[in-house]
């Protein structure tokens, strides 16, 4: 039983991980489209350097995507607890409001940001990438805590509430940390769904803050560049240092 | 209200914060969809007055209804092969020590970060013609000639399954971290068997986790409108596409928003639908 | 309370990102339709920072410019032919000043003065090009390609690439009728769909983004492409050659453009007139495989470049060709039901 669950993951892992594998080779092909080998080659990563307006785009990209599922977590987990434990008025319609924002076409949802932003007169550039960040990553993010709460022993904020903790108390000491691991899988929705996103971002920047995939999204359209394949491979090569990095360090802490 | 905020201002301030943001960023961006679906289309200025409902009686249009049902047909097929390959995933990864979890967990994530185009792409060299699978399958001696693999049907799911698996095993994932062992030993005490712990107490206590990840899966692979064109050839159109064309080709912003509103409001009368029947099967809603 | 956030959110925000340099030139253009090299050495010359955004149709293009005001502004556009006049008619734009643009008196003559833009009050061409068949002769057998109607023909049931743009393809649906690829008669247009539904069976994906990728991919043997895009192509792939039609190409002309909400429009000029030296010209020509309307620069390039028939057309190939005109919007309403009809009723 134990070494075919083991079997499973490792093969699905598998499968997750052959068009990376494709990507990280291919971005080491000398030859400019993608189909044929035309011998080893480290030519894309030189001219991915050369490129500052990538460089840039790249930062803008990790600060905005960084910033918007940490905020995003922020809210999305205190909106989960009041849906899971507030009585208050009008909380299918925020439910509602929720659904929807999962439900609308990415299109959609731009251009009705895009309408709103321009109303309010706000300037296009980071705070109207992060807003709109934000909001399309804030469903999932309740939408993974709620999943939580759902499955947790009602009576144990009861009984903190007994013993005097006040609500503010109770949710730091005894809801939070049951969260933790929802709180954790959303923030990682988020800063994915944050890189990743192209239908919105292309409508709420402005010209002075670029990012990263409205830049893949043009070059891979054009055909796949080398290029782009060097960019992914780089990409994962920081999260896998960034992760074992965090590794290291907790398990230093705990030691 | 004011009794309420010196009596919990930990509580008020929650509801204030949640209700700003919804309000600010969601309905009203969304009254300017509704506004924008009863207006009028101009070719000068996207949308004008009068008033009026023509956006939806162009919706009766068998055209459309047939793209929504294909669509929808193709992120059902897309979530149950998700469930099916997640369900099993989130269970073993559950089972695993805890150290290597948080590792497994940020491996499933990591391939992610490598953003969901360039990895379309990706699936696009192993499955083309001139392909890597069919190169693989032609020298093994499993195939004589190439199969057409790209620009199907097949590859839309295909392509959808790979960009959304993990949107099925986080929410999974949570649950089964919190399905207790004593409750399943419990289960096995009381001389139950395998299939009948399975049915009676897993499938139950993992089910809000299905559903997150059913609605996290569902939604998006009707609107993913990139994978029909790179991996479809633009032709296994979903309902993303079908908008996206309303409002950048052929201009006409109220039929793309009615049809947006008319896409959420079936889905949001899917889920009621299952509400209630699972509250007539007398199961307690959350 | 909730104001006061929201106010103090924003202005959070609004001070990260205030930068009203005036030695920015923000350049709206198609992906990598302009070489990297030419930016740098613009930048060099004059101290102008080039932002250099991307946009992947004249649809969303015009969407943004339309939408956007002067908090967001482009100083520069690259719409293609018959988006400019469309463009001019609704105000959007900023007429040129000529006197600050030196190097248009040595542009193709049978480029400027087009009907789109008939005095070029308000643009100046930067690249043109053509679409018609690309042919992988490797791949099929038989009497050679000619026409657009060939490719109705049994023998390419499902090997047959479309691009995926509406006007572009009942632009040859119509021609293959011998109407005007710009047709607005209702009746015309829906022959046109009668006829491109017996082709469907026929195609095998629609592509706008990269119409080689089918050719490379073995995906395709014949189709729509465009006429950069073939010669990008058989660097990778030999056998893939390029016709010009017997009903004739679509020809299409892309031209700067300074839109009305530009806030450097002093750097916009500067940029015209460094691209329309015939060095500059002829580098992005080569670099891009598109044709230069600079008369000049075709005199720099390599055999290789101007002597290929793909890149600068003979006059025989451009017999029966047609620029693509703005149908107005109730055309283009009748084009969009059809098209839409074509892609799904599969």
């Amino acid at each position: 039983m134990r070494w075919l669950a083991r079997s499973y993951l490792a093969l699905v892992y598998l499968l997750l991980y052959v068009p990376i594998a494709v990507l990280i080779v291919f971005s080491f092909n000398d030859s400019r489209t993608g189909y044929n080998w035309g011998g080893f080659s480290l030519r894309w990563y030189e001219s991915l350097f050369n490129n500052h307006a990538m460089v840039q785009a790249m930062w803008n990209s990790l600060w905005l995507a960084l910033t918007a599922a940490t905020v995003s977590t922020c809210i999305g987990a205190l909106t989960a607890l009041a849906l899971h434990r507030y009585r208050f008025r009008g909380k299918k319609v925020l439910n509602g409001m929720l659904f929807v924002v999962m439900m609308s076409p990415e299109i959609v949802l731009a251009i009705s940001l895009l309408g709103l932003f321009l109303l309010l007169g706000l300037k296009l550039g980071y705070v109207s990438l992060l807003l709109a960040h934000v909001t399309f990553c804030l469903p999932f993010v309740v939408i993974t805590v709620m999943a939580r709460l759902s499955g947790f022993d009602e009576r144990l904020p009861e009984a903190a509430r007994d013993l005097g903790a006040s609500d503010f108390t109770m949710t730091r000491t005894v809801l939070i940390p049951v969260i933790m691991p929802a709180l954790m899988a959303g923030w990682l929705l988020g800063f994915t769904l944050s890189m990743d996103d192209v239908v919105v971002s292309t409508f709420v920047s402005g010209p002075s803050y670029e990012i990263l995939p409205l830049r893949i999204y043009s070059m891979v359209r054009v055909g796949l560049k080398p290029e782009v394949n060097a960019l992914g491979t780089l990409l994962l090569v920081f999260s896998l240092v960034m992760l074992m990095l965090s590794q290291w360090i907790l398990s230093r802490s705990k030691q | 209200m004011m009794l309420s905020i010196k009596q919990q201002p930990f509580r008020a301030a929650v509801l204030v914060l949640v209700w700003g943001w919804l309000l600010f960023l969601v309905l009203a961006p969304n009254m300017l969809v509704v506004g924008a679906s009863v207006m009028t289309r101009d070719p000068s200025t996207f949308i004008s007055l009068p008033l009026n409902l023509d956006a939806y009686r162009q919706l009766f249009n068998p055209l459309y209804l047939e793209v929504f049902l294909h669509s929808l047909y193709m992120a059902a097929i897309t979530t149950l092969i998700c469930l099916l390959i997640g369900y099993p995933f989130a269970w073993a990864l559950s089972r695993v020590d805890k150290r290597r979890q948080m590792l497994l967990i940020f491996l499933l994530i990591v391939p992610f970060w490598t953003n969901s185009l360039v990895r379309t792409y990706a699936l696009k060299l192993i499955l083309a013609t001139n392909g890597l699978l069919n190169s693989a399958l032609i020298s093994l001696g499993v195939l004589d000639e190439p199969a057409q693999l790209l620009y199907t049907e097949g590859a839309v799911i295909v392509g959808l399954v790979y960009l959304l698996l993990p949107f099925m095993i986080l929410p999974l994932y949570s649950v089964f971290e919190d399905l207790r062992q004593d409750v399943l030993l419990a289960s096995h005490d009381l001389g139950a068997g395998r299939l009948a712990t399975f049915k009676n107490i897993i499938v139950p206590l993992t089910l809000p986790g299905v559903l997150a990840g059913v609605m996290l899966v569902l939604l998006p692979a009707m609107g993913l409108f990139f994978v029909p064109d790179i991996l479809g050839g633009s032709r296994n159109l979903l309902v993303g596409n079908v908008i996206k064309n309303q409002f950048l080709d052929a201009r006409n912003w109220p039929f793309g928003a009615a049809a947006s509103i008319v896409l959420t409001l079936t889905m949001a009368l899917l889920m009621f639908a299952h509400r209630l029947s699972k509250r007539r099967l007398g199961e307690e809603d959350a | 309370m909730k104001k006061l956030a929201l106010a103090g959110l924003l202005a959070l925000g609004l001070t990260g990102c205030s930068s009203d340099d005036p030695q920015v030139l923000n350049l709206y253009n198609w992906s990598e339709y302009m070489p990297q090299e030419v930016l740098t050495r613009f930048e060099e010359e004059t101290g102008v920072k080039v932002v250099y955004t991307t946009y992947d149709s004249n649809e969303a293009m015009y969407a943004r410019l339309k939408l956007l005001d002067e908090s967001a502004a482009y100083d520069l556009a690259v719409p293609s032919t018959y988006y400019v006049s469309k463009m001019r008619n609704e105000g959007l734009l900023l007429p040129i000043d000529h006197s600050k643009i030196s190097g248009f008196d040595q542009l193709d003559p049978e480029l400027t003065g087009l009907n789109i833009d008939p005095e070029n009050q308000y643009s100046v061409p930067y690249l043109w090009g053509t679409t018609g068949i690309g042919v992988d002769t490797a791949d099929i057998e038989g009497e050679p390609v000619t026409a657009w109607e060939d490719l109705w023909d049994e023998r390419f049931k499902g090997r047959v690439n479309l691009t995926n743009d509406m006007r572009e393809v009942f632009h040859m649906g119509l021609r293959v009728l011998g109407y005007s690829g710009n047709s607005t008669d209702p009746q015309q247009i829906e022959e046109a769909y009668e006829k491109l539904t017996e082709l469907m069976p026929s195609v095998r994906t629609f592509n706008s983004d990269a119409p080689r990728m089918p050719f490379l991919e073995g995906e395709a043997d014949v189709g729509m492409i465009w006429n950069g895009e073939a010669v990008m192509g058989k660097d990778s792939m030999e056998a893939l050659e390029y016709v010009y039609p017997k009903e004739g190409v679509i020809a299409w002309l892309d031209s700067f453009v300074i839109p009305k909400n530009a806030k450097n429009p002093e750097a916009a000029h500067q940029f015209i007139s460094f691209v329309l030296q015939p060095e500059i010209a002829a580098l992005i020509s080569e670099d891009i495989g598109y044709a230069t309307p600079v008369l000049s620069a075709r005199e720099l390039l390599g055999d290789e470049v101007a002597g290929d028939r793909a890149s600068y057309p003979k006059p025989e190939d451009m017999v029966n060709a047609e620029f693509q005109a703005d149908i107005g919007d109730e055309a283009l309403q009748v084009y969009a039901k059809y098209w839409e009809k074509l892609k799904s009723g599969l």
